[in-house]
């Protein structure tokens, strides 16, 4: 019989762990509710790619351009029959005061939305090549070391880090990367919606189940007085690998069943059907002036497989993390005490190095920083955010959990049983 | 066999048991001494739960950690203070322990049943053990230590919460078990092993004291055990010149049992010494520090 398979069943026996995953399952919907009133909108975005295609070019653009010449004329069909006036761009029907939707059905008010909208991309697609053209990296290496108080190394690292940025930038633009139709990030922020605000809430709710379990089963034999009994059983110490496997299952049953859900509702609610493969880089993923440039090309469908992929990294860590705790401790509370703390100081010690410290940035490749940002994971935004952050704080933290994992382990080996 | 050679056991600089040598075959041991004298660290020196700081114990001549599982598998063990999960019923519990042990599926459910019923929980086989009696749970305890038929079975203090009958067919059970194994019985109370036990184990001041048939220990006070009876007024007087083991009213007077070295007086009964009145004596004053305690 396996060990692990008895273990992982106590993973998920305590009433809190359900009760909490419902409860987070119901912060994540809600939050998906809230924002779903733009789900109509985006159907548009979807509509265009369906008729043209995503990639942005000459052709595209000219077609784009008598569709939505299509469009305004019948908006300003009906606008002259309802108002007696007729608009030059669908978005100054919005703007003027004599709007009142009352007036208008609820069909009639998406003819005009929908033509606003297209007239959105429409317009933007004659900015984008003078965005890029503007965009000056050196500038916002001067800005970030002002920003940040930089000096000597670290103001150097920093602009060493926008050179590569902006070969990356010139890449980008040379591959016409950017020119691909998306959600309009300006105006609905779906990328922070979905990166930031669900997916950081999702890596939270995430971590905290993941602590309360690890920390459950680990000290379960120490906590119910078990541990004479189980530890001089055949299977003794080695009992304790069982519970580092269970937990690592138990790990990956929470993220499936919280990301499962939660990406379920999600991608329902809101349609990326025709979307999956333009490149996260695009124009008009843009939320703020400075653009996400991705240090790879990774479509969207990419990118958020390799989002889920650091995801369940992270927690898997913080799951060996709170075992390793939890073998050294042996009471459930104060592995979640030492956790908390465990992740406060690791937050703190980037704060208070020194600025002209190379600390600054090194002491940033920790599970715990790398979860407050999930938006810009594989983005170049600051010099916080470098082309190797991912890859070596998981490589790091892969190749100090293993030592940690087995030295605790040798030391449990060796403990005496009281 | 199991052979316990020039074991030491020190916390810090506190020792808890000093160059301890013993020898088990099969047959009942019973481990008899006062609480904190140091069986049970000896017993979880011989379940590989605390390692010895010096010395070794070995199984068929091969150290018991280096054995590891192998020695293991050959174990069943309860402790003195059982604990078990309180939401999981005697049948969920001893798959989990059966698991443990390493055994098949197939032969843990039978020997599940088998063990239920020998230990009279047959009933209450699904039910919560939230709800269970100390009894009971002492029972269950029982019933997880021999689940694996153990070569070597070891058993802290078995008979705590046990009431009288139980503790009866408990005693008898062990006799059984005994003929093709290794029995432990770790206890401070002396009935528990006196009419079981092939041979006593007496610790004291961190060592073995006497190992022997339960005959041979008694030797130890042979010819200074009596009974008398005398007024109660005379009683202080006549207990600080002898040792008292036993006291009890009859026919108005104090009938006392005790030991003294001295010439016995014509009122005096010489009377055989048993386990208990060893007990007694050889621990004197730790029984005289936890009353005074």
């Amino acid at each position: 019989m396996n060990v692990w398979r008895f273990e992982l069943k106590k993973a998920f026996q305590s009433p809190v762990v359900s009760i909490l995953i419902m409860l987070f399952l119901f912060f994540n919907f809600w939050l998906i509710y809230n924002h779903a009133g733009i789900r109509e909108e985006l159907k548009v975005t979807n509509q265009l790619v369906e008729r043209f295609g995503y990639k942005i070019d000459a052709e595209m653009s000219a077609k784009l351009q008598a569709y939505y010449q299509s469009k305004l004329q019948k908006m300003n069909e009906l606008t002259r029959k309802k108002f007696g006036k007729t608009y030059e761009r669908a978005g100054d029907f919005f703007s003027e005061y004599e709007y009142r939707s009352e007036v208008l059905s609820e069909e009639e008010l998406h003819v005009i939305t929908e033509t606003a909208i297209v007239e959105g991309y429409y317009e933007l697609i004659q900015e984008v090549d003078q965005k890029y053209s503007h965009l000056d990296l050196s500038k916002k290496a001067k800005a970030d070391i002002n920003k940040y108080g930089l000096s000597g190394k670290t103001a150097e690292v920093t602009r060493e880090y926008y050179k590569k940025l902006n070969n990356r930038l010139d890449e980008l633009i040379e591959a016409g990367e950017h020119k691909n139709l998306f959600f309009i990030g300006y105006v609905y922020r779906m990328h922070s919606f979905l990166f930031k605000d669900l997916m950081r809430q999702m890596i939270f709710e995430v971590m905290i189940l993941v602590v309360l379990i690890t920390g459950h089963v680990t000290t379960y034999e120490f906590q119910n007085q078990t541990h004479l009994t189980s530890y001089a059983s055949k299977r003794g110490r080695k009992l304790m690998l069982d519970k580092l496997v269970a937990n690592l299952l138990a790990t990956l049953c929470i993220s499936s069943v919280i990301l499962g859900a939660t990406l379920l509702v999600y991608f329902l609610v809101f349609d990326y059907s025709g979307l999956w493969g333009i490149p996260i880089s695009s124009f008009f993923n843009n939320e703020f002036p400075f653009p996400y440039i991705s240090w790879w090309k990774l479509p969207f469908g990419i990118y958020l497989s390799c989002v889920l992929v650091v995801f369940i990294i992270c927690q898997l860590f913080f799951t060996v993390i709170t075992y390793s705790i939890a073998v050294w401790i042996k009471n459930n509370y104060l592995v979640y005490a030492a956790f908390a703390l465990l992740f406060g100081l690791c937050l703190l010690v980037p704060g208070i190095v020194p600025n002209t410290s190379s600390a600054i940035f090194w002491t940033r490749y920790t599970p715990f920083e790398l979860i407050l940002n999930p938006h810009l994971w594989f983005i170049g935004w600051n010099v916080f955010f470098p082309k190797n952050y991912i890859w070596m704080t998981s490589v790091i933290w892969t190749c100090l959990l293993a030592i940690v994992t087995v030295v605790t382990f040798l030391k449990f080996n060796k403990e005496q049983i009281d | 066999m199991l052979v316990v050679n020039h074991v030491s056991k020190s916390y810090g600089k506190f020792e808890a048991l000093k160059d301890i040598n013993l020898e088990f075959s099969n047959g009942v041991y019973g481990l008899l001494a006062p609480n904190g004298a140091g069986k049970t660290t000896l017993i979880k020196m011989l379940t590989t739960l605390i390692f010895p700081s010096s010395g070794e114990i070995l199984y068929n001549g091969t150290n018991i950690t280096r054995l590891g599982e192998k020695y293991r598998e050959q174990l069943g063990y309860l402790p003195q203070e059982f604990g078990y999960y309180k939401n999981y019923s005697p049948k969920q519990f001893l798959a989990y322990i059966g698991a443990l042990k390493g055994m098949d599926k197939k032969v843990v459910n039978k020997k599940i049943d088998e063990l239920l019923k020998l230990v009279a929980l047959e009933d209450v086989a699904t039910k919560k053990m939230k709800k269970f009696s100390g009894g009971m749970i002492q029972r269950v305890g029982i019933a997880q230590a021999m689940l694996n038929d153990p070569k070597i079975l070891i058993l802290d203090e078995p008979t705590a919460g046990l009431d009288p009958k139980e503790r009866v067919r408990f005693r008898n059970l062990l006799s059984e078990l005994a003929r093709d194994r290794i029995v432990i019985l770790s206890t401070h109370i002396v009935s528990d092993v006196e009419s079981i036990a092939n041979e006593i184990i007496m610790i004291k001041d961190k060592q073995v004291l006497y190992k022997g048939s339960i005959d041979e220990i008694c030797k130890v006070i042979a010819g200074m055990v009596y009974e008398t009876s005398i007024p109660y007024e005379q009683a202080a007087m006549f207990k600080k010149e002898v040792f008292s083991l036993s006291e009890k009213q009859e026919d108005g007077l104090l009938k006392i049992r005790f030991i003294s070295k001295k010439t016995p007086e014509p009122t005096w009964t010489a009377v055989k010494p048993n386990l208990e009145d060893v007990f007694l004596y050889v621990y004197r004053d730790d029984i005289q520090e936890s009353s005074a305690i």
